[in-house]
């Protein structure tokens, strides 16, 4: 327990250098932490918060499994420092559903068979997400490009691309 | 990741200066994506982060008509991507940072840090050479503006001293007819670092400028080519003769993303092709 | 052919954790977390080849928060499936840049990762082999105690004092005689390089290994609970029966998850660190430069043939650039002898496969397993010799094709249930519109545009490779609901086995498939026993275990309804959940009141907990002749073909892939949707090696590309415009509903097709992969 922020703080002491106070919100519930400086955005979330949906694939910025929503937009969890994400609002897999409900992005995934061993899964469903935010009828350039940061080895691409063009439409449609 | 840092975050510019001043070993933290794979890697080591992005000074983000355009150190690359007013005026701008890693890295990326890091074949020093852009910086001594072409000394160097901080950068305001590209090869469609990147780049004077990446140990203006360039004028074999003649003018090495053969070779196909471009734009 | 109506075979049924993997609840070893777990970290060697001269710990063993510090010496096993060679931590000497020279356990990553740093090793650096010609030349030897090493005799054939791990050779009709008859003989040599598996979750395992006997735990992503028990058993010659795997979900494998990898390095920490879990997560570096890779391969083939095309003779040197250990390495080499010559008959043939060790990071099993790359020789090989003969490539194919009654290599004898290559080719020919190569006049038009387009055709066959006995099991239990649980030892990466064989139970037992739950989680202690989860055979063997589980189970229900009805067994039939009369349908009693045995009315009770098992063991194959490679190695091939076309910048040397179509003769498709995604997604593997991907060694053989900056795979951008699967279905006889395997093969020729279609389109012919930019826009400027 850290002296500063009480009980709903997780200490870690990695570097043996005080924690940095650190209050974000994560899915919607606001987190109140203490984190050592050089811990992660993607090790704080895995480690501490324990939300292991997000997934590590390199740790350097190239495969896209740590992607994350922050602040409305798509960010490499791997290469962010936990302490850069105070007062941040953070969307990660398991912010998707509403309650107890697959999304229509995630329904879209199973439908079209956009996943195999499902590493890439979470990373991609955020990356797909973010796009449909910002343009509810993107093209299929458009949707490669924004999901060319998160590696597959598994699908080949095509189901997971046409599971984005099939939530865009649904979207559209049932979300006015 | 053996280095052990704290961490500050400054809300103005006196106290980053201020710390960079009382604490060595002090890296600045833009993006990061450079930054943090360097400190993963253990390629290098550091004490202390001081994390820019709380100034307010360096999101600074406008095109003054008459100044040019000016791009804070906390801009990020999907920023510059999106402004319409540089894909207008800056086009070759535009191409660089769409072209530069993913769509989520771009989210963070910032064209200071790119040009910090002082990769040789970064994107965007190609771009800000063709513009003669101007590197905003300021130290305990003040504020000085330094031309993008005296910035680089080597790989991964820089003229920046351990105290000081890149403000921004700023590229002067083109004139009406003025156009330039940026063309990129890499090994695969997806993100991947430039083999070679060129960009070019003709003001509204017919005036050619090149600047090319991944081809020496820093980026390259290509001025002496230019020069002649400029001397033999605007013509439809223009590009083809750039083609060969470029050859002469780099000295490319070997590495893991290319063999020197292929990086003379690329680098005359995207000179020829960013110049028709250019040239083809008048002849429409 | 009349077309059986099934209820739930061929349906497109949806994978079963499909919602647990886009709501990231899905559990893998990457995020397992044990009470008093450990993190372990590794010390690897800077050169290629080296004597280690002292290692010094203390430094690294004073460190507070280290729990364990170990080096070769205090892990003195050896290990290998089939060469018993490797050591898992390297003693006295290194045998590549990455190997493992010491391990860390400590109380996180973070420690773990500093206590590594402060380890000191004295290294004398040694010349070392680099290349396919020094390791065949033998001046060095990788294993200088070669003649010493234990290894599976009469399978594999290890050369005395030399690099050759193992050197299998096929020997067919009378070769001189063959190229005698032949009216031209074509020879040509083709490589590839090394590439990575790139599986998206690294190689991670934990272990708990008891201080005080012989009981271990390990949970691993790993593809081979089984295997992977059996070898830590022989590893540390302890019972198997103190062994329990666990393996979760699983963040793909393509075969480089099988067999044994990180698992007893893990276990020794965990057991020099009194008994607490260990976790070894590898990085992405790791997972380039320390665990095994594709093989790189160098294929010299001599193909003789008549004016009509007819194939004559057939000779091939195979030398596979294998690295340090032989692992499955030298499995893979053994392939070449008995389907190195392609889908062709062929009379007369003589096929050297070379296994070699050399100072680089060591091969295993990649989806294809060999395939890919003999076919890149083979087939590449077919289009040089149509050109030389002035054939349509489509025709020398067909004219040599294997069809019912040829003789494979091994002198197996093809049957129409053995499958048809001849219409997976045909189909794929049609499907991208082959008219054969154009003219030189129309290359020359499309050259003037800048961009040249062209496409190419390959044939492709593979069986499974596996030894003679394999066999696997299945358990189902019935409960009170009427729901079945079923149990397999196969591990479901995502190729949706799991999904496919509750389809197999709810088809037999005649119930929604919803019914069926396959059990996740294989654990070696409880999940019946299966070989290993490789080589595309578990439909096939899997299939019929579960089938005849299935069919264990009504047998079961059907024995005590007959008491029941006081009938004959042989009088009752199922149905739609039921067991009932066939003389009076209406006297039916459903499977729930038979789950847990029957209950009269007066509270008598018969039969008891409906628990079945099936199991299916290969039948009737053949270790292969030592001299000839004569034998029956094949369960069952798998034929398909792939027809591409491409568009290449000339100047870049950039290739797009515009059109895919693959056809399989899948012998029954159990789920066409299951089985696109092993097709889409095989296809871009399959891409990867033919433009992108591998390995680039340093001179003094360092690693150069060990990461995704430099090391790439395809992205969503590089996904071709369009891939059309296409299936043929002539029923296996002895696949469940006439099924066979299909999962490696969308990989195998898609580098052969695209390097014919850049034929087509530029009339260069390539023989080295990766076909990149690079590669391909410097051989165009040279031959301009
Ligand atoms: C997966 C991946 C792909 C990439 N692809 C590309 C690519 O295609 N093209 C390309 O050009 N680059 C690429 N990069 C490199 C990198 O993303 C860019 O160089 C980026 O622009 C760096 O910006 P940043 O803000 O993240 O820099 P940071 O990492 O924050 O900083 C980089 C360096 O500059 C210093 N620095 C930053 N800001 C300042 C300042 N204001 N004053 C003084 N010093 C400063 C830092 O101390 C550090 O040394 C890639 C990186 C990754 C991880
Ligand atoms: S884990 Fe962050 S990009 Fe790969
Ligand atoms: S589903 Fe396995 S990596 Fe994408």
């Amino acid at each position: 327990m850290c002296g500063e922020h009480g009980n709903n703080c997780f200490v870690h002491v990695d570097s043996g250098l005080p924690p940095v106070g650190l209050k974000c919100v994560v899915n919607g519930e606001e987190i109140q932490a203490c984190v050592d400086p050089t811990m992660t955005l993607l090790n704080f979330l895995r480690n501490e918060l324990k939300l292991f949906g997000t997934k590590e694939g390199c740790g350097e910025g190239e495969c896209g499994a740590c992607t994350i929503i922050m602040n409305g937009e798509t960010v490499n969890s791997c290469i962010i420092l936990a302490v850069e994400a105070d007062g941040a609002e953070i969307l990660t897999v398991e912010g998707l559903a509403k309650d107890g409900e697959l999304s229509i992005l995630q329904q879209e995934f199973i439908k079209m068979d956009a996943l195999q061993c499902g590493f890439c899964t979470p990373g991609m469903l955020m990356s797909a997400r973010a796009l449909l935010d910002r343009n509810p009828n993107p093209s299929e350039e458009e949707i490669k490009e924004a999901l060319a940061g998160n590696f597959c080895r598994c699908t080949g691409y095509i189901p997971i691309i046409d599971a984005v063009k099939s939530a865009a439409k649904r979207e559209r449609e049932e979300l006015k | 990741m053996l280095s052990k840092f704290d961490y500050y975050k400054p809300k103005s510019i006196k106290e980053a200066l201020d710390y960079l001043d009382n604490n060595d070993e002090t890296r600045i933290l833009a993006g990061g994506t450079d930054l943090m794979i360097l400190l993963r890697r253990n390629a290098i080591t550091c004490k202390h982060i001081l994390d820019i992005k709380a100034i307010p000074e360096i999101q600074r983000f406008d095109y003054k008509n008459g100044e040019g355009l000016y791009i804070g150190a906390g801009v990020n690359v999907n920023q510059i991507v999106d402004s319409e007013i540089i894909e207008e005026k800056y086009p070759a701008l535009h191409q660089a940072a769409a072209s530069l890693a993913s769509y989520q890295l771009r989210n963070r990326a910032t064209l200071v840090g790119n040009i910090c890091n002082a990769s040789p074949g970064g994107d965007l020093p190609p771009v800000l050479l063709v513009y003669d852009a101007e590197v905003h910086i300021i130290g305990p001594e003040g504020e000085k503006m330094v031309n993008i072409k005296d910035f680089f000394l080597g790989v991964k160097k820089t003229i920046l001293k351990d105290n000081e901080i890149v403000l921004g950068v700023l590229l002067p305001d083109v004139e009406e007819g003025d156009n330039s590209v940026y063309l990129k090869q890499s090994r695969l469609k997806g993100h991947d670092l430039a083999t070679v990147g060129v960009a070019a780049r003709r003001n509204n004077e017919n005036k050619i400028s090149l600047a090319i990446a991944a081809v020496a140990p820093i980026p390259l203006k290509l001025t002496e080519l230019e020069d002649v360039i400029n001397e033999k004028g605007l013509s439809n074999d223009l590009p083809d003769w750039v083609e060969g003649e470029i050859k002469k003018y780099i000295s490319p090495i070997s590495d893991v993303r290319s063999s020197k053969e292929y990086r003379i070779h690329i680098s005359g196909v995207l000179a020829k092709r960013a110049l028709q471009t250019l040239i083809e734009k008048e002849v429409n | 052919m009349v077309e059986k109506e099934y209820r739930h075979i061929g349906k497109s049924y949806l994978r079963k954790e499909g919602q647990e993997k886009v709501t990231g609840q899905a559990m893998y070893i990457h995020d397992l977390e044990l009470p008093g777990m450990l993190h372990a970290k590794l010390l690897h060697s800077p050169h290629a080849r080296a004597k280690i001269l002292s290692i010094d710990t203390s430094k690294a063993k004073a460190l507070p928060g280290v729990k364990a510090v170990l080096v070769g010496e205090d892990a003195p096993y050896l290990v290998g499936l089939y060469m018993i060679d490797k050591r898992i931590i390297a003693r006295d000497e290194v045998r590549y840049q990455g190997e493992v020279v010491a391990a860390v356990a400590a109380i996180d990553e973070v420690t773990a990762e500093k206590a590594v740093s402060l380890i000191e090793v004295e290294y004398e650096v040694l010349p070392a082999v680099h290349t396919i010609d020094e390791a065949l030349e033998g001046k060095i030897l990788v294993h200088e105690d070669i003649n010493d090493l234990d290894y599976m005799k009469g399978v594999f054939f290890p050369q005395p004092d030399s690099n050759i791990a193992s050197w299998n050779t096929t020997k067919k009709g009378d070769i001189e005689k063959g190229f005698a008859e032949a009216d031209l003989i074509v020879e040509n040599e083709f490589t590839l390089p090394a590439v990575a598996h790139a599986p998206m979750e690294t190689h991670v395992s934990v272990a708990q290994a008891d201080p005080y006997s012989n009981k271990l735990k390990v949970w691993s992503s790993s593809q081979s609970p089984f295997t992977l028990r059996d070898m830590l058993a022989k590893a540390f010659n302890i019972p198997r029966k103190d062994i329990e795997v666990v393996i979760p979900y699983i963040g793909g494998g393509f075969g480089g998850k099988a067999g044994i990898h990180i698992e007893p390095l893990v276990a020794v920490l965990s057991k020099a660190a009194k008994g607490r879990p260990v976790k070894l997560k590898m990085t992405r570096e790791e997972e380039f430069n320390q665990l095994p890779t594709r093989a790189g391969m160098r294929g010299r083939i001599k193909t003789g043939v008549k004016k009509n095309g007819k194939i004559t003779a057939f000779q091939a040197y195979y030398d596979w650039d294998s690295g340090a250990y032989a692992d499955y390495g030298v499995n893979v080499g053994k392939t070449a002898v008995y389907s190195g010559g392609g889908g062709y008959e062929i009379e007369n043939a003589e096929i050297h496969s070379r296994t070699l060790y050399t100072n680089k990071v060591f091969s295993t099993a990649y989806r294809g397993f060999g395939h890919l790359e003999t076919h890149w020789s083979v087939e590449r090989q077919m289009d040089i010799i149509a050109q030389k003969l002035g054939m349509d490539p489509f025709e020398l194919r067909m004219k040599n094709i294997l069809k019912p009654g040829s003789r494979t290599l091994s002198g197996e004898v093809i049957y129409q249930h053995t499958g048809s290559p001849s219409e997976c080719l045909e189909a794929v020919a049609k499907e991208i519109g082959w008219t054969g190569y154009q003219t030189k006049e129309e290359r020359l038009e499309q050259f003037k545009t800048g961009k040249v387009r062209g496409k190419g055709i390959a044939l492709l066959q593979k069986a499974p490779a596996m030894p003679t006995n394999t066999s696997t099991g299945a358990i189902m239990q019935m409960d009170e609901d009427g729901g079945v649980k079923l149990m397999i030892g196969a591990v479901d990466m995502g190729q949706g086995v799991n999904t496919a064989m509750a389809q197999i139970a709810a088809e037999e037992l005649d119930i929604p498939v919803e019914k069926v739950e396959v059990s996740w989680e294989i654990n070696s202690d409880k999940h019946p026993y299966d070989w290993n989860t490789v080589a595309s055979k578990y439909t096939l063997m899997g299939g019929n275990a579960v089938k005849k589980a299935a069919q264990d189970m009504l047998r079961q229900m059907k024995e005590v309804a007959a008491q029941v009805f006081r009938a004959h067994i042989e009088e009752l039939a199922h149905k739609d959940g039921y067991i009932y009369h066939i003389k009076h349908p209406d006297k039916k009693i459903p499977y729930n009141k038979l789950s847990r045995g029957y209950v009269f009315e007066n509270g008598n009770a018969i039969g008891g907990p409906l628990i079945s098992h099936g199991v299916y063991t290969a039948s009737g194959l053949t270790n292969l002749d030592p001299e000839t490679g004569e034998g029956l190695p094949a369960l069952a091939w798998t034929f398909g073909a792939h027809g591409v076309e491409i568009e290449v910048d000339v100047e870049t040397g950039e290739i797009t892939v515009l059109k895919m179509a693959s056809a399989f003769d899948a012998g029954k498709v159990i789920n066409k949707k299951l089985v696109d995604g092993q097709v889409i997604g095989g296809v871009l593997q399959g891409i990867g090696s033919a433009i992108l991907e591998g390995y680039k060694f340093s001179s003094d053989g360092t690693l150069l590309n060990p990461s995704f900056t430099d090391n790439k795979i395809p992205t969503a951008k590089d996904a071709p415009l369009e891939v059309v699967p296409i299936y043929i279905e002539n029923e296996q006889v002895d696949g469940p509903y006439g099924a066979r395997g299909v999962a490696e093969h969308p990989m195998i020729s898609v580098p052969s097709a695209v390097g014919n279609a850049l034929y087509d389109a530029t009339g260069i012919n390539f023989h080295s992969l990766p076909l990149s930019p690079e590669n391909v826009a410097l051989r165009i400027a040279e031959n301009k």
